[in-house]
């Protein structure tokens, strides 16, 4: 019977076609949608003579890098980079274990404590920053790294106890009831086989706190003003100083970008949870 | 085994001391600042008149006058058409971009993660992408547009055009956020359905509308909601795009309440905005839970 093979072949012809077409469409797609963005990454490369240009044949320069070097601006990224790692690493000390207590505690108010945790993730940043900042001036906290960590609690911890419950809860308590049987008390149980059976969702979960931080501009905007300022407010501080310096604001612009570019490319697959926190069904 | 009475309270002990100081530092860092944003929107506080302080002789004040501040009733409006543009145009775009990536090719897996760009990058390097675009005398965009002729002003500083041109960069953003949503709900669609559709001579849309749609619609619906929530909170991109303006037609209501308190220093006035916002973000993040629940439910 020859026509029923011609016809699925046909057909598989057919599908391969529709495929490729729509790796070349997706291909397309992308680059249309990265246009704007790869734009300010080749600007950042280009001479301050020619930074109006669009030729593709330019001599890419280092100058705009160099001259952030001199300035304030390698001073902000530090700030960065301590703010964002110690408010992820106070987040995850403290809402771990709250995190592990309420999967394996049985509380009956469990429900309203993630009620509460959504609220918070929810909340509008305006909410948060006028209490903080009228707080901040009496406990001399403006303007201090301090100030900017406590402020990142209040999205990173409900971010951890949303993220590593779920965990928690699909390690099975066997396990540790085996370590429990064994002499380990409550705690080192969790830390000696709980904790390493979860370490893929804790370290998404750290990566996504620290990428929440860095990119948090809102807060640093209000909270601090020269000695605390982050990258992001450092970028704005200089376009107000210096005005619309294109060359060395798409520097700023790239470096500020390449961590957490790098970093959700590794976590991709956890952004959904880590973003929607209680939105997208376990 | 029988637990012993002893151990397991010793455990239970263990637990609560374990959920004890993250709830303590989050009632710290939450509820106290939300009680304390609603008293001070009950005040005039005005940090240049140290009088203001406290003083809870007009209570409802800053409420009333809310009420007839026609640049609040504007801003609310202008948030309106912010959140429906945005959120309408990334449930599209969202949707659109996941149908292409669903399937599995080596290009496309590359493309899920290249099409993340955007909703993970800094979102002051967001506004500065789009303000580049925007600028009449560097932007390819604009340079394109004088070369087939058909040249435009900036969109930015033209009233008729700036909100578009905020909804058009914040969509860019986020319209990642729904596809990869959308991704992972069309990954649980069943295959026999479509399949039988198919069979059945169902068309392309078709299949989609009446097979894979219902399968999808609850995830879209969340997901729309919580960009619904999140475009509330609209500001990195309107302080680097347009400062609000021209005028005040791209402030929106959060913007309005940063403008009171950290610039005109009316933080009793600015706090009563941002009170109400709270109100409407939480009944729309009830809206949430009850629609998860109804959906557990369904799933049984």
């Amino acid at each position: 019977m020859p026509k029923p093979g011609d016809r699925s072949s046909r057909a598989r012809r057919g599908a391969l076609r529709r495929l490729r077409l729509g790796d070349g469409a997706t291909l397309v797609l992308l680059a249309l949608v990265l246009f704007p963005f790869v734009w300010l990454v080749q600007m950042s490369f280009r001479p301050n003579t020619d930074i109006l240009g669009y030729e593709l044949a330019f001599t890419p320069t280092l100058a705009h890098y160099r001259a952030l070097w001199t300035g304030a601006f390698p001073g902000s990224f530090v700030n960065s980079l301590v703010t964002s790692t110690a408010s992820t690493a106070l987040a995850l000390l403290i809402g771990v274990p709250a995190a592990y207590s309420l999967s394996r505690g049985g509380y009956k108010s469990a429900r309203h404590i993630a009620l509460w945790i959504l609220a918070t993730r929810m909340a509008p940043p305006i909410a948060f920053t006028i209490p903080f900042f009228l707080a901040y001036r009496f406990l001399g906290l403006s303007d201090t790294r301090t100030g900017l960590i406590l402020i990142y609690l209040t999205f990173n911890l409900a971010l951890v106890i949303w993220m590593m419950k779920p965990y928690f809860d699909s390690v099975p308590r066997e396990l540790e009831e085996a370590a429990w049987i064994d002499g380990c008390g409550t705690w080192s149980a969790f830390w000696r086989v709980t904790l390493p059976l979860s370490s893929p969702g804790l370290a998404a979960t750290a990566v996504i706190c620290f990428i929440l931080s860095w990119n948090d501009f809102f807060y640093a905007l209000i909270l601090t003003r020269t000695q605390a300022s982050t990258a992001p407010v450092a970028i704005v501080n200089f376009i107000q100083y210096t005005g619309w310096e294109w060359g060395r604001i798409a520097a700023a612009g790239t470096l500020v970008m390449l961590p957490v570019v790098a970093f959700s490319i590794l976590v991709r697959n956890y952004l959904v949870r880590g973003l929607a926190a209680g939105g997208v069904k376990e | 085994m029988r637990p012993g009475g002893r151990t397991s309270r010793r455990r239970h002990d263990a637990f609560r001391a374990g959920l004890a100081p993250a709830l303590i530092v989050l009632a710290l860092i939450t509820i106290a600042p939300a009680v304390f944003l609603v008293l001070t929107s009950l005040t005039p506080l005005n940090l240049t008149l140290p009088d203001t302080a406290w003083d809870f002789s007009t209570p409802l004040g800053n409420y009333l006058d809310l009420l007839d501040d026609p640049r609040f009733s504007r801003s609310v409006w202008v948030q309106v058409k912010l959140s429906v543009a945005t959120v309408a145009v990334q449930l599209l775009m969202g949707l659109g971009v996941a149908l292409l990536l669903n399937g599995d090719t080596p290009i496309r897996r590359f493309a899920r993660s290249g099409f993340l760009i955007p909703m993970v990058l800094p979102p002051i390097v967001v506004g500065i992408v789009w303000r580049v675009m925007y600028a009449v005398d560097i932007s390819p965009f604009h340079r394109f547009m004088d070369w087939i002729g058909l040249p435009v002003g900036s969109l930015i500083t033209n009233p008729d055009t700036a909100l578009m041109a905020i909804v058009i960069a914040e969509s860019w953003e986020w319209f990642p956020f729904t596809m990869l949503m959308a991704l992972a709900a069309l990954q649980m669609v069943p295959a026999a359905p479509v399949e039988a559709a198919r069979i059945d001579g169902a068309n392309g849309w078709q299949t989609f509308r009446y097979v894979v749609f219902p399968y999808i619609q609850q995830t879209m619906l969340v997901a729309g909601i919580f960009r619904l929530i999140d475009s509330i909170k609209a500001f990195p991109l309107i302080f680097v795009l347009t400062d609000g303006g021209p005028g005040d037609v791209t402030e929106v209501t959060n913007y309005y309440a940063y403008r009171q308190a950290f610039t005109f220093s009316l933080w009793g006035y600015g706090s009563a905005i941002a009170t109400l916002m709270v109100i409407g973000i939480f009944v729309l993040s009830w809206a949430i839970d009850r629609l998860t629940r109804a959906a557990d439910a369904e799933a049984g």
